[in-house]
């Protein structure tokens, strides 16, 4: 069972709700997929046991094959290859690793090298479970490597909770992929309302079955109630605004184990759905 | 003349970025707003839905395949290296990355590159000037790329009125969409909650803007949540020579104002004289 | 020698364009002729890398010196690559203009050094 948090937009309380499900669930496993930021191991405390690079390919060139006829360039996509005077320059922050300079040479002149563009932290949490998360190298682009690699390497276990990336754009799409159910964090305020949206409307494409956490509760206004109703969405628990709860995050400490009728708002969540 | 482009940032989403965006409008004067947070645009919502123009898209093109002519070969499925080919040949939209690989290889010609709309670009007018914002489409990559295109159109726009100022509410995270937001920028403003997340996050994302030549300030939001992590914040930016330029403590009537739609600053304006909000600002319009 | 302008529109009289790779057309000015002709930017919608893209186009229409108000660090070492001579222009509004003050010699050049060890960048 793989079960992804997300929210429309960040803040909501996410990963709150991804480490306090996988902190009470025996056997699980999280993983941060929330690369660029990843805050997960912060409150989970993991003792980290291995630290994998996580690398992408780069074309170099023969000198000694390539004469300098273009082709690379004209097919990349991307310029990530460029074809000058006398040698041929490569960016290779903005390659894709799609192999197409290597198919198109007609010199056989292109190989590839590997780089790092981030690492997968791997450890025991505080709470008796696993957890992995990814950590994207600044001034790199994207991570859905990193992500795609978490997935896979999480592939066979039994439980598996995603806290996600934040929002709705190809991060966020690597990391629900194949997923069964997804918690959406939302909190009761016109930003949260109007974000949230882009979310369910990605998972209706995607053929997912989801919940709603509403997070701050009394904080704002109705519309999110009225929105969940009108669009028949299931509320599968709320957790009031509370400045306890502030403090707790700023700590870095989970509520579930600090405050009891937290638990039991964390057990009804997970009793809903794994 | 060079445009003063003022964009705010947060290591992550949901520190107060939108609402410190939306509370400086209104003392700008002159001014472009530009909303780069593509994934969750939420500015109009403060000012107003009155799209004045819309704009599809495109941001790539991506693999278009004719059936009629597939012999299903899978040579494309081999040489994909983004999953966005089945083993049974059908394209997967959202993975294609738009490398033309499959187009090249395919024996039959079977797969042509089609231009891909992945979002829109809407241009708005509100009280305190035009505003440009996006909506990518859910599920869709090249955000980065939607960006540009914002950044781009709100340029334009100033040039053309002969504007001084851009405020752009930039996207969160550390990826492309947030490099094209402070690409060329003039002055960057980090947000940051005080929670050991919000440091972590805070260091990260302070590490990318450094590598642009940019003026930064530090806006530390809900200050008094705690006090301690407040403190470590401090203790960072004294030693990364980062000016903190202002201080918000809590306080529950930002997210009345949020709310009922109105800008904070407006709905609080004696909270925000009293916290320096107008020196803040004189700042960035320097 | 062919000089290129970064130009929002066609001709000597048009706009200067502040972005090189992006830019819109570039006036490519003959100076053995005295004539100009305007080229479209190909690369201005380019997903990434409009500076090495563009440099090329350049390259092929035969550029020897570029004038832009700012170069990327791809572009710079595109133009190194392809041997074109790059001027920093600034407070110019026209194409004309840009010439006149590179032939003034008042121009700041762009690359002088030859050498280029920049992180992330592998040669062949």
């Amino acid at each position: 069972m793989r079960i992804a948090v997300l929210s429309g937009k960040g803040g909501t309380g996410k990963t709150t709700i991804a480490t306090n499900l996988a902190a009470n669930k025996k056997n699980s496993i999280l993983i941060d997929t929330d690369v660029e930021e990843p805050n997960s191991h912060i409150f989970m405390k993991p003792n980290i046991e291995e630290n994998i690079a996580v690398k992408v390919n780069y074309p170099v060139v023969d000198t000694d094959k390539c004469t300098l006829c273009g082709k690379c360039g004209t097919f990349c996509r991307y310029n990530a290859i460029l074809p000058a005077k006398n040698n041929v320059l490569v960016f290779e922050e903005i390659c894709h690793d799609c192999g197409g300079c290597e198919l198109v040479c007609p010199t056989g002149a292109i190989s590839y090298k590997q780089r790092e563009i981030g690492k997968i932290h791997c450890g025991k949490t505080k709470y008796d479970i696993n957890m992995k998360y990814g950590d994207l190298n600044v001034g790199e682009v994207s991570g859905v490597r990193i992500i795609e690699k978490l997935k896979d390497m999480t592939k066979n276990e039994e439980v598996v909770f995603i806290d996600s990336p934040p929002g709705t754009s190809c991060a966020t799409v690597a990391a629900i992929e194949d997923i069964d159910f997804a918690v959406i964090v939302t909190e009761p305020t016109p930003f949260g309302v109007s974000d949230m949206k882009m979310v369910v409307e990605m998972l209706r494409r995607m053929n997912i079955k989801f919940g709603v956490v509403i997070n701050k509760a009394g904080l704002g206004d109705d519309e999110i109630y009225d929105y969940c109703k009108s669009e028949n969405i299931d509320i599968l628990e709320e957790i009031p605004f509370d400045e306890k709860i502030a403090k707790l995050y700023a700590s870095g400490d989970l509520l579930s184990y600090e405050i009891e009728s937290y638990k039991e708002k964390i057990m009804t969540i997970l009793s809903k759905i794994a | 003349m060079k445009i003063n482009e003022i964009v705010v940032i947060s290591g992550k989403g949901g520190t107060g970025k939108t609402t410190l965006v939306a509370s400086l409008v209104p003392f700008l004067g002159k001014t472009v707003i530009a909303d780069c947070d593509v994934d969750a645009p939420d500015l109009n919502i403060l000012f107003g839905n009155t799209v004045k123009a819309e704009d599809e898209f495109i941001g790539l093109q991506r693999a278009d395949l004719n059936k009629d002519i597939c012999t299903n070969c899978g040579l494309c499925y081999e040489k994909c290296k983004f999953n966005a080919i089945t083993k049974d040949i059908e394209i997967s939209k959202s993975k294609c990355e738009g490398c033309g690989v499959c187009e090249f290889i395919c024996p039959v010609n079977a797969i042509t590159m089609k231009d891909s709309v992945v979002g829109k670009v809407f241009i708005s007018d509100t009280k305190y000037g035009e505003m440009v914002h996006a909506r990518l489409i859910p599920g869709e990559e090249t955000s980065g790329k939607l960006v540009t295109e914002v950044r781009k159109r709100s340029k334009e726009l100033a040039n053309d009125k002969n504007i001084n100022n851009i405020i752009i509410d930039g996207s969160p995270g550390i990826a492309c969409n947030v490099i094209a937001s402070i690409t060329g920028v003039s002055k960057a403003v980090i947000v940051v909650e005080p929670t050991l997340s919000g440091l972590h996050d805070l260091e990260k994302v302070y590490k990318l803007a450094d590598k642009f030549n940019l003026k930064i300030y530090v806006v530390i939001n809900k200050y008094d949540l705690s006090k301690e992590q407040a403190e470590k914040i401090e203790e960072y930016c004294e030693k990364e020579n980062l000016e903190i330029a202002l201080k918000i403590p809590f306080n529950r009537k930002m997210v009345e104002a949020i709310t009922k739609k109105e800008i904070p600053s407006l709905y609080e304006k004696d909270f925000f004289e009293k916290i320096g909000f107008n020196e803040f600002v004189q700042k960035l319009i320097k | 020698m062919k000089i290129a302008v970064c130009a929002k529109n066609e001709g000597l009289k048009s706009e200067v364009d502040n972005r090189f790779g992006r830019a819109e057309n570039y006036v490519i000015y003959d100076t053995e002729e005295g004539n100009a002709v305007t080229i479209e930017n190909s690369a201005k919608n380019e997903p990434s890398g409009a500076g090495g893209s563009a440099t090329r186009l350049l390259s092929e229409n035969k550029v020897e010196v570029v004038l832009a108000p700012e170069l990327g660090p791809k572009a710079v070492d595109a133009i190194r690559a392809f041997g074109i001579e790059a001027y920093r222009f600034n407070d110019v509004k026209t194409v004309e203009d840009a010439i006149n003050k590179y032939k003034d010699g008042s121009l700041e050049k762009f690359i002088t050094s030859t050498t280029n060890s920049k992180h992330g960048l592998h040669r062949a």
